[in-house]
């Protein structure tokens, strides 16, 4: 990628789409609870963040066509999805100290 | 003796050798390193992520309540300030790289005030959960006590004003970062031609405009449907 010489009149156009793309996703956002999916709201919130997050990463932040960063990148991501399956999915499948934990104890509610 | 000048070695493609001058113009270098710096971001908030979703499971209807009572309204005109500065940075980064310095220095101010009006709203936010007795140390959040919110609310707020504390206390870098970056430019260190400060802080910007693109779903969204009221705030 050359760093230096750009048409600011010929890339600005991206930024700006991207911005109504991201602004549209917003929106949804505030609609969706009473829209589509309103049994599993967390769930389409999550997608539709992920999708704004895929926006920002590919054209703000220069991820298209970058390789090394984008392999970086999905490594860090997946590093945290193993922690999370394993955190989530098996401790607290196997949750053994409900009694005395300082998290679940009070809740008894 | 043990002082004497030793010039660093590089060797190209085709396996010439060249004296180092210097390592400033090493963009990608500066690109990458700075990429890691945010994959440390990643794990931090992401391991964040992680105990709330751990807390969620252990109380799920707690999240949703407390959830239904933070004001959708002021968290949702800050969604769009952060993403219109986004913009704004962006656009900067862009006219920096075509040679428009006067308005790129335009755009990184428009970026700050922006900045600054997130921070603003954040405050009135705040001001008012201080207000209706939720916030850190307040009974509400302690359990134990008359004013306790059941446990999983106080796990909920607990991490609330956790994450986005620290979300803000990164906005707070970011303007630092942006009026050091003005100086730079003012200083001429800051030009087209070596602009690798300018495309950090940026990415920068867009990082912490990434970590809200999540935080504010999780807490101002997951409530949105299954209780009613809480668009009006409390």
């Amino acid at each position: 990628m050359d760093t230096n010489t750009v048409n600011y009149h010929e890339e600005k156009g991206t930024y700006y789409k991207v911005l109504v793309g991201l602004l549209l996703l917003t929106a949804v956002t505030f609609i969706q609870p009473h829209l589509f999916m309103t049994g599993s709201t967390f769930l389409a919130q999550m997608l539709i963040a992920v999708v704004k997050a895929w926006l920002i990463l590919m054209y703000y932040m220069h991820l298209k066509g970058e390789k090394l960063i984008g392999a970086m990148v999905i490594f860090s991501l997946a590093l945290v999805l193993v922690f999370f399956i394993i955190v989530i999915g098996v401790d607290v499948a196997n949750f053994q100290f409900g009694a005395e934990s300082h998290i679940t104890a009070p809740a008894a509610h | 003796m043990g002082h004497e000048y030793i010039p660093e070695i590089a060797v190209d493609r085709e396996g010439n050798e060249h004296e180092v001058q210097g390592w400033q113009d090493d963009f990608y270098g500066g690109k990458l390193g700075f990429w890691l710096f945010m994959l440390t971001e990643v794990m931090m908030f992401g391991g964040m992520f992680l105990a709330l979703a751990y807390y969620n499971t252990l109380h799920p209807q707690d999240f949703v309540i407390a959830s239904s009572t933070l004001n959708r309204w002021l968290g949702g005109t800050n969604t769009v300030i952060l993403l219109v500065s986004a913009l704004t940075m962006g656009l900067g980064l862009l006219k920096m790289r075509s040679g428009d310095v006067k308005g790129a220095k335009v755009m990184i101010i428009l970026t700050i005030i922006l900045a600054l009006a997130f921070l603003g709203i954040k405050a009135v936010e705040w001001t008012a959960e201080y207000n209706h007795g939720v916030f850190l140390g307040l009974d509400a959040l302690q359990a134990g006590n008359e004013h306790s919110k059941p446990f999983g609310q106080i796990l909920f707020f607990g991490m609330y004003f956790t994450m986005t504390g620290l979300h803000g206390f990164h906005i707070i870098i970011g303007i630092g970062l942006m009026i050091w970056l003005l100086k730079r430019i003012n200083a001429g260190k800051v030009s087209p031609e070596h602009h690798i400060l300018h495309f950090n802080i940026a990415l920068y910007w867009d990082i912490v405009h990434l970590i809200w693109v999540f935080v504010f779903p999780y807490f101002y969204m997951i409530g949105a449907g299954d209780v009613a009221g809480g668009a009006h705030g409390h």
